[in-house]
C-alpha cells in the first residue's frame, strides 16, 4: 500500500533510470528515444491519476501525500508529457544529447514532485535543488551560438544565490522554532513573527521559491533564460516548473499567514512591482520568447494576489490559476515550437501569415493568447476573476485596481501577436504540416481552454478541498 | 573564554559571512570568485544551523545532519557550476562576466 503512496515518484525514478540507460548508447536514434520517452511519460500521467486520491505520511512525517500534492503531481506529469509530445523535432539540441535532454527533464519532474509533498525543511531544500540542478544543466545544452552558456551561467548564479538566501532564512526558522517540521513550526509562528528574526526568516525562505516563480526581485534570469534556452526546455520551465513553484509558495507563505499586516504588505508590494514591471517591459519586446518571459513575471504578480489573501478562496484560486497557466502558456509555446521548426528564436513578426500557413495553429495561438490576456470565456479569465475576487474580499481594493489596469496594458502586447498572425502577410512561406498527434494535442488544448473556463466548478471545488490541508 | 560559548557570537559570524558572500556575488567580475562567494553564503547558513543546534535544539543531531546535507548539495552545485564555467570559457575565451553580455533588453 505504501508503494501506491509513493507511486508517481517511484515511477518517474524508474523512467529516469531507463532514460539513463538510453543515454549510454553511443549513437541514439532520436525518433525512437522520443517515442519511448513520450510513451513512458504518458503512462506517468495515468500513474499520477491513479494516485490522485492517495493520502498518508511517509519518511517519519517528512513527506505528506494529500490531495494538494497529488493535484500538483498530476499537473507536473501532464506538463512533462506535453513537453515530450512537442519534442519530436528537437532541432535545438545536438542529436547525441537527446537522451540526456529527456533524462534531466524527468529528474527535474521527480524533484518537483518530491518538492510539492515535502513538509520538512531539509526535504524541501534537497528536492528543490534536485529540480533546479537538472534545469541548470538543461539550459546550456542548446546547440549553436554563445547565448546558451551565457543564459545558463546567469540562471545558475541567480538560482544559487536565491537558494542560499532561502537556506539562510530556513536556518533562522529552525533556530527560532527548534524544529524542521512545518507541522511543528506553524503553531509557533504567531509569536515568532512579532520578532524580526521570524519575519526575516520567512521572507528569506520565500526567496528560493520566488526565484522559481520569477517574482521581482528574483526575476532577472527569466528573459535571458527564455531567450537563451532551447525552445522545449523553456516550455518546461515556463509551465511545469511554475506550477511547482506556486505549490511551494503556498506552503511557505502559510507560515506567515498569522503575521497579518507587515507580511502581507511585503507580498502586496512584490506583487504590484512584478506585474507592473513585467507588463511594461513586455510591450517593447520583439522576440516572442522574451515577451513571454516578461509576461510570466506579470503572471507571477497575479498569482501572488491569491497567496496574500491567506484565505481558502485565495489559495484555491492560486491553485486554479497555476493549472490554467500551465495549459494556456503551453499552448502558446507549442505554436512557437511548431513554427520555429529549426529551433531558432522566433520574432513576433515571424508569425506573419500564420493564418494562411496553418489555421489550426492560429486558432490555438489566439485562444492561448486570449487566455493569457484574460479575455472571457477562457480559462485565464476565470482564473483572474477568482484571484481578483479573493483579493477584493480581503479588502485589497488598491491592489485589485492596479491588477485590472495591468490586465488592460497586457492586452496591447498580446494583441500584437494576434495581429501578426492574422493581418501581416507572409508571402511565399510554405504551409505548416502537422502530424496527427500534434493535431489531437491542438484540439485537446483548445477544448480545455474554453471548457474549463466556462465550467470551472469541478477544478475549483477540487482546489478548495486540496488547500484546506495547507492552511 | 565566555564569548566562544555564546550563541550570539556564532550568529554574528554567520551574518558577516553572509554579507561578505553577498558583496562578493554583486561586486566580483570573475565567475570563479562569484562561485566562491555563493559557497560563503551556504557556509553562513551552515554555521547558523550548527550554532542553533549546539545551543538551542532539543535534539542534538538535526542541525549536524542538515549541515552534512548542505555540504553534499553544495559539492554537486560546485561541480555543475564549474562545468558550465568551462563551457563558457570554451565559447567566450574568458570567464569574466563582462564578456557575457549578449542577452539584454
Amino acid at each position: 500500500m505504501d508503494m501506491l503512496l509513493f507511486g508517481p515518484e517511484l515511477y518517474f525514478l524508474l523512467v529516469a533510470l531507463v532514460l539513463f540507460c538510453l543515454s549510454l548508447k553511443r549513437q541514439p536514434h532520436p525518433r525512437a528515444v522520443n517515442t519511448i520517452a513520450a510513451t513512458l511519460a504518458g503512462l506517468g500521467v495515468l500513474v499520477a491519476l491513479v494516485c490522485l486520491f492517495q493520502r498518508g505520511d511517509l519518511f517519519f512525517q517528512a513527506y505528506r501525500v494529500d490531495l494538494f500534492s497529488q493535484i500538483f503531481k498530476f499537473a507536473l506529469a501532464l506538463g512533462l508529457f506535453l513537453v515530450f509530445m512537442i519534442s519530436r523535432n528537437l532541432a535545438g539540441i545536438e542529436e547525441r544529447l537527446h537522451p540526456e535532454f529527456y533524462l534531466f527533464l524527468t529528474t527535474c519532474t521527480l524533484g518537483m514532485m518530491m518538492l510539492v509533498s515535502s513538509v520538512e525543511l531539509l526535504t524541501i531544500y534537497v528536492s528543490l535543488e534536485l529540480s533546479s540542478y537538472s534545469l541548470y544543466i538543461l539550459v546550456p545544452l542548446r546547440r549553436g551560438d554563445d547565448i546558451d552558456v551565457e543564459a545558463g551561467i546567469k540562471y545558475l548564479f541567480i538560482g544559487a544565490v536565491s537558494s542560499g538566501f532561502m537556506l539562510f532564512g530556513l536556518s533562522y526558522i529552525f533556530g527560532a522554532t527548534h524544529s524542521t517540521y512545518l507541522v511543528d513550526i506553524i503553531p509557533r509562528m504567531p509569536q515568532l513573527l512579532a520578532s524580526p528574526i521570524g519575519l526575516v526568516g520567512v521572507l528569506l525562505a520565500l526567496a528560493g521559491f520566488l526565484f522559481k516563480l520569477s517574482v521581482f526581485p528574483f526575476h532577472f534570469w527569466a528573459p535571458d533564460v527564455y531567450q537563451g534556452g532551447a525552445n522545449q526546455v523553456v516550455t518546461f520551465i515556463a509551465t511545469a516548473s511554475k506550477a511547482a513553484a506556486v505549490a511551494l509558495v503556498l506552503r511557505i507563505a502559510a507560515l506567515g499567514a498569522s503575521a497579518g499586516y507587515s507580511f502581507a504588505q511585503t507580498l502586496v508590494i512584490l506583487s504590484i512591482v512584478s506585474m507592473t514591471l513585467g507588463n511594461l517591459v513586455a510591450i517593447i519586446q520583439k522576440d516572442l520568447k522574451r515577451m513571454l518571459a516578461y509576461s510570466s513575471i506579470a503572471h507571477a504578480g497575479y498569482i501572488l494576489m491569491g497567496v496574500l489573501a491567506f484565505s481558502e478562496a485565495g489559495y484555491a484560486s492560486a491553485v486554479y490559476y497555476a493549472l490554467a497557466y500551465l495549459i494556456m502558456n503551453f499552448t502558446v509555446f507549442m505554436v512557437l515550437n511548431e513554427v520555429a521548426t529549426d529551433g531558432r528564436d522566433l520574432k513576433i513578426a515571424e508569425l506573419a501569415g500564420l493564418y494562411h500557413r496553418s489555421p489550426l495553429l492560429t486558432l490555438s495561438l489566439i485562444l492561448g493568447i486570449f487566455a493569457l490576456a484574460g479575455v472571457p470565456p477562457s480559462i485565464g479569465f476565470t482564473g483572474k476573476l477568482l484571484l481578483f475576487t479573493s483579493a477584493m474580499n480581503q479588502g485589497y481594493f488598491f491592489l485589485v485596481l492596479i491588477g485590472a489596469v495591468n490586465g488592460t496594458i497586457s492586452l496591447y502586447y498580446y494583441l500584437k501577436v494576434v495581429y501578426a498572425a492574422y493581418f501581416l502577410s507572409g508571402e511565399g512561406l510554405p504551409p505548416i504540416r502537422l502530424s496527427w498527434p500534434t493535431r489531437l494535442l491542438n484540439y485537446g488544448l483548445c477544448v480545455s481552454i474554453i471548457g474549463f473556463g466556462v465550467f470551472p466548478n469541478f477544478i475549483v471545488e477540487l482546489a478548495r478541498t486540496a488547500v484546506r490541508a495547507v492552511l | 573564554m565566555l564569548v566562544f560559548n555564546q550563541l550570539q557570537t556564532y550568529l554574528y559570524l554567520a551574518l558577516i559571512l553572509f554579507a561578505i558572500g553577498l558583496y562578493g556575488v554583486l561586486a566580483r567580475r570573475n565567475l570563479i570568485a562569484i562561485l566562491i562567494s555563493v559557497e560563503l553564503i551556504l557556509n553562513a547558513a551552515m554555521i547558523n544551523f550548527m550554532a542553533f543546534n549546539r545551543f538551542l535544539a532539543p535534539h542534538p543531531a538535526v542541525g549536524q545532519i542538515i549541515a552534512l546535507f548542505i555540504m553534499a548539495v553544495a559539492a554537486a552545485e560546485a561541480a555543475i557550476a564549474l562545468s558550465i564555467i568551462i563551457a563558457v570559457y570554451r565559447k567566450l575565451k574568458a570567464i569574466n562576466v563582462e564578456q557575457a553580455t549578449e542577452l539584454r533588453g
